[in-house]
């Protein structure tokens, strides 16, 4: 147990002015690659750790965090003013982000998405300072057979965005799937639908189909509306009403079991390793749509989905370090990178961490939480310069857009060719869209698609293929169960709804 | 009728899973018989289902709003243009070929005014060169 003395000394050292200078560094700059599309956090990270080589422990790691905890606030910009999220995380923030902004309320919907990105963070954070250890010790007895019916319960709440067809969401599902079955297979490491290129041996980049989906499609189908009128991006009326310009404490209060639910689902699956902020995102989405007494307007600008997406996708990031600080597992590539970046500091994280290095985490805490706060001054500036760009015309916006992708997505896989994999999606993506399937369903379905495998091959080996083994398993019998309970409920929900309509 | 364009998908999607079941999955996938999960599992599994769902929006599809056809052709001419302008990069690279993709497309959409035009065809490519090549070190395509 760490002393109150330790505690204390470690805010302490984390608010420090060159402690503070070097998050706020790490926040701007997170800020505004996050919301380049192709770039992102994570190879910010990947390229700063370098620079953080002669600093202390502290301003280092704190710098990083600085930069995840920023680039996840800049990927929501684009993603609500343009419909192209910087980061794959930000998909399911667009859903309801970018309609808002088009109704001539941009700086309402990104204020929304800042306040909810940094509400989810600081649940997040609290519970990795307070609570961390024993959740680490839960997320330990996630066996395979339970990350198996934890992605079976996400696939059943993820259901609920399939729309007035079920045959066609069935289909993005499948599409989905089969896309992540592209390069070699988990169980013998066979090459699968690779034709011949190499480079696909590791599978579809994310990258590049998150990207080519969701961003460059978008410019596809406005480019192809565009018939010669220039307009700007975004028409945001010239005398607004000050409400549609600011987020007052009432909607936001409104939202604040959304903001809950998003924060609790982004921990939870932020402790597992490798389920990811995207699922996290697009789960809390697709559950608070459901709750919602008016699920019809979700897609159409509803500040709730908003509100949704960003505190799960954000709340992900402080619960990914709670197995990396208790157990040394890292939970994503960007705590894997924290963790790079504390063993070239000669930290060796772990379970003796608080008691080895105590005033050094507590020290990191701070820094989180100061990081989140920052996140919201920088964030507010941020926001004004992002909506006076998408006042730019068209023409512009989306000619620079699609020059980011291409070199956002080159240096995200390493070439061309993941850019080539990019237009074929983006081809793809459009057409789904143009003929009603939809590209989030097979987004989460390509993203959870690899890990589902896995961990059915794992699970069918632990229990020799028998259902009855399953008893051994009481987390995975009760997601499950859960998943099971789900898939009724929303079967009779979208029922009663089809009877009123 | 509203749900023909529904019936013309459905079938796309049955005769793809039905090339993908008989032809690519056996062609472009090992056969592996041992293990619990086999290379093909879940491959064929996605041609079976998507030919099911395929079936069922055939015989009751749903009502949709396909983009017109004059602008799917637009679509197609916007991507057969970033298309050629990926292939040049791949030869030219990207310093020189950006401003160029830069200029058709804004051309293509109608923009004609100076200012914008020079935005985008020279800020944009040197703002992208700058922070790319420059400031993070990192190589363009």
């Amino acid at each position: 147990m760490v002393d109150l003395a330790t505690i204390l000394a470690g805010f302490a050292d984390a608010f420090t002015p060159f402690n503070l200078a070097f998050v706020l560094f790490g926040v701007i700059v997170g800020q505004f690659v996050g919301a380049v599309p192709g770039i992102g956090p994570i190879m910010a990270m990947a390229i700063a750790i370098p620079f953080t080589f002669g600093l202390d422990t502290l301003p280092a790691i704190a710098f990083l965090v600085g930069v995840n905890k920023g680039g996840l606030v800049g990927g929501a910009v684009p993603a609500v003013l343009m419909n192209t999220p910087g980061t794959p995380d930000a998909a399911a923030t667009a859903l309801d982000g970018f309609p808002l902004a088009r109704k001539g309320k941009p700086l309402k919907a990104t204020k929304m998405a800042l306040f909810s990105s940094v509400t989810g963070d600081t649940v997040s954070d609290i519970v990795l300072i307070t609570v961390s250890a024993p959740l680490a010790v839960l997320a330990l007895r996630m066996g395979p057979v339970e990350v198996f019916a934890l992605i079976i319960f996400a696939f059943s709440i993820i259901a609920g965005l399939i729309g007035n067809s079920v045959a066609k969401g069935v289909i993005a599902a499948a599409l989905g799937l089969l896309c992540a079955s592209v390069g070699s297979d988990p169980e013998h490491y066979t090459p699968r639908l690779i034709f011949g290129h190499f480079e696909l041996y590791d599978g579809l980049p994310l990258a590049s189909v998150a990207i080519g989906m969701l961003a460059v499609s978008e410019i596809l189908r406005r480019l192809s509306e565009t018939r010669g009128r220039m307009r700007a991006t975004v028409e945001i009326p010239k005398t607004q009403d000050a409400a549609d310009t600011r987020v007052s404490f009432a909607e936001y209060w409104a939202c604040r079991f959304t903001l809950l639910r998003g924060a609790t689902i982004g921990t939870i699956l932020g402790a597992l390793p490798g389920i990811g902020s995207t699922a996290a995102a697009f789960m809390s989405y697709a559950a608070t749509k459901h709750a919602s007494r008016e699920p019809e307007s979700f897609g159409k600008g509803n500040i709730q989905g908003i509100a949704a997406a960003e505190s799960a996708n954000s709340a992900v990031v402080g619960a990914n370090l709670i197995p990396l600080l208790t157990l040394g597992i890292p939970g994503s590539v960007g705590a894997a990178l924290i963790i790079s970046a504390f063993m070239i500091h000669g930290v060796q994280p772990g379970p003796l961490l608080f008691e080895q290095q105590g005033r050094l985490i507590y020290g990191l805490f701070g820094a989180m939480i100061m990081a989140n706060v920052l996140n919201l001054f920088v964030g507010q500036i941020g926001l004004r310069l992002w909506v006076r760009v998408v006042s730019a015309p068209e023409s512009f916006v989306f000619a620079s857009a699609l020059l980011l992708c291409i070199v956002g997505v080159s240096m995200a896989t390493g070439g061309l060719f993941g850019v080539a994999v990019m237009l074929i999606f983006a081809g793809i993506g459009y057409l789904m869209t143009s003929f009603g399937y939809s590209v989030v369903i097979f987004i989460i379905a390509f993203f959870l698609g690899p890990r589902f495998e896995i961990s059915l091959s794992q699970s069918l080996a632990l229990t020799n293929g028998k259902p009855a083994a399953l008893l051994d398993h009481p987390i995975a019998l009760a997601l499950l169960v859960l998943a099971l309970v789900c898939l009724i409920w929303f079967g009779l929900k979208a029922r009663r709804l089809a009877r009123a309509a | 009728m509203a749900g023909q364009a529904d019936r013309w998908t459905g079938a796309f999607f049955v005769a793809l899973a039905a090339v993908l079941y008989f032809h690519v999955i056996p062609t472009y996938v090992e056969t592996v018989d041992y293990g619990w999960v086999h290379p093909r599992t879940i491959p064929n599994a996605v041609a079976i289902i998507v030919a099911v769902c395929g079936v069922a929006q055939i015989i009751g599809p749903a009502p949709v709003t396909v983009p017109p056809a004059r602008q799917l052709a637009r679509a197609g001419l916007f991507f057969a243009l970033i298309v050629a302008g990926l292939t040049l990069t791949a030869f030219l690279g990207f310093k020189i070929v950006a401003p160029l993709l830069a200029l058709a497309i804004m051309l293509a959409i109608g923009e004609r005014r100076p200012g914008w035009l020079a935005a985008g065809v020279i800020g944009m490519p040197l703002a992208i060169w700058l922070f790319v090549a420059f400031l993070l070190g990192r190589p363009l395509p």
